[in-house]
This record gives C-alpha cells, sequence and structure tokens, in this order.
C-alpha cells in the first residue's frame, strides 16, 4: 500500500494502539493489497480515552469491560461491586491497555 | 478477540481465591442482623445508594447457614455467586488435569450468547430491576 496512505492512516489512528505495536502495523500496512484500504478505513476503533471515563464513572458495575467487548470479566465485575472495590480501582490504570489490546485484535483481522 | 486461555484461568482462581477467604473472614464475623460490618462497595461508599451487587456476601452468608429464603430476599445474585464460586474451581482443575479447554470453550460460547440482544436486554433489565429492589430495600 501507498506509504504516504499508511501514514495518514497511522496519524489519524495512532492513538488507539500501543506504542510499540504501531511499527508492525505500519511495516504490515505497507505490504497489504490496496484493495483493503477501503474496508480497512472504515474500521471503528474504541477510543481508549473513552473506555477509561467510563471505568471511572462505571467501572464498579463492569460496564467498561462490557463496552470494549470483556462481556465474561464484565458480570464478574457487576457481580463483585467491581471486585469488592480492587478490581474496579486497577481497571482504572488497565483498561486503557485492555482497549488497545482490543483495538489491535481487530485490525489484525484485515492485517494478516 | 478473547482472553488466552491460560491468563482467564488465572484470573479466575485467584478471583475464587479472594471470594472463599472473602467469605471465610466474614462468615466469624456475621450475624444476621448485623449488617454495618460489610461496606467495601464504592458506589455504596461514595453515593449511599447500594449498587446492584450489593448485600450479596450477606446473602451467601446467609444462604451457607441455611437461611435461603433470607439469601433470596438479600440478593439474589448471592445464589448465582455461590453456583460459580463452586462450579469453576472444579471446572478449571478438571481442565487443567485434563490438559483440556472445556471451560474455556463454554465461556467463550456464553460471551457471545450474551453479547446477542436478544439475551442482553433482558439481563440488563434483571439487574436493573434486582438494583431498584436493593435501593427499595435500603440495604
Amino acid at each position: 500500500m501507498d506509504a504516504q496512505k499508511v501514514d495518514m492512516f497511522i496519524m489519524t489512528n495512532g492513538k488507539f494502539f500501543e506504542s510499540h505495536q504501531i511499527n508492525v502495523i505500519r511495516e504490515r500496512l505497507i505490504a497489504l493489497d490496496d484493495s483493503k484500504w477501503a474496508m480497512l478505513s472504515t474500521v471503528q476503533f474504541k477510543d481508549p480515552t473513552t473506555s477509561l471515563i467510563v471505568s471511572l464513572l462505571g467501572g464498579s458495575l463492569g460496564i467498561d469491560r462490557f463496552i470494549i467487548g470483556d462481556t465474561g470479566l464484565g458480570v464478574g465485575k457487576l457481580l463483585t461491586c467491581g471486585g469488592l472495590g480492587i478490581w474496579a480501582i486497577i481497571d482504572w490504570f488497565m483498561i486503557m491497555g485492555a482497549t488497545r489490546e482490543k483495538n489491535m485484535a481487530k485490525i489484525q483481522q484485515f492485517l494478516y | 478477540m478473547h482472553l488466552s486461555r491460560n491468563r482467564l484461568y488465572g484470573i479466575l482462581t485467584i478471583a475464587c481465591l479472594a471470594g472463599y477467604v472473602w467469605i471465610y473472614l466474614n462468615f466469624s464475623s456475621y450475624s444476621i442482623g448485623n449488617y454495618d460490618n460489610i461496606n467495601v462497595c464504592l458506589i455504596k461508599h461514595f453515593t449511599n445508594v447500594p449498587c446492584p451487587s450489593c448485600g450479596s456476601t450477606r446473602s451467601v452468608l446467609s444462604i451457607l447457614k441455611g437461611d435461603f429464603l433470607q439469601g433470596f430476599y438479600l440478593n439474589p445474585f448471592g445464589y448465582l455467586l455461590l453456583l460459580i464460586l463452586t462450579i469453576v474451581p472444579l471446572w478449571i482443575s478438571y481442565d487443567y488435569i485434563k490438559q483440556k479447554n472445556t471451560f474455556f470453550q463454554f465461556y467463550t460460547r456464553a460471551e457471545t450468547f450474551l453479547q446477542q440482544k436478544k439475551t442482553a436486554i433482558p439481563a440488563i433489565l434483571l439487574v436493573l430491576v434486582n438494583w431498584f429492589w436493593n435501593i427499595y430495600k435500603g440495604l
């Protein structure tokens, strides 16, 4: 794929991924066929900042985990008052990384 | 888009251990009618409004002491938690011994099942109803 296109993609979507993954994504995208661009540019990623806000407000109910698609863990948090409050606090620090991991898993469907 | 098997099993093992320690710690100090010694819920701590799962510790303890009606009245989630606490460790240790991932498959299937609209909406409604009941009871 065109390097300029790829750099534009990285610029607009870089915040959705871990910094150490961006280089891999860039290399894979450059090697990718141009026909996948249309699909790739329509993929919606979850914003880590949004999930952090949700985690701060509704973390005890597990809503942050539901939003990023971890339904099982969300149910676990919901049933235990956010893991007795401890898990809810841990997730304030974990949820942004978890969101980026989910985004990575999502884009990986297109990269390989 | 799922957790890896070993990570899930690790998290669940820690969660179940924490649950058993929590129940053990409260079992000795809890007597029915004495509700003030359990207060770890962040929502209840800051807003004085009980959350959907407030009262589930007391519910589990009541069930363990044989008071099934009181357990249901305090919070029906107690039954669900007790079920999870008994089944999950057994199932996980079965998987570990037999080197299988039957529980992991069940977990992923349950997750996709819960994400469907026709199950998600009733489940959310049930949780909300339980929440309003909790507020009404003033747990």
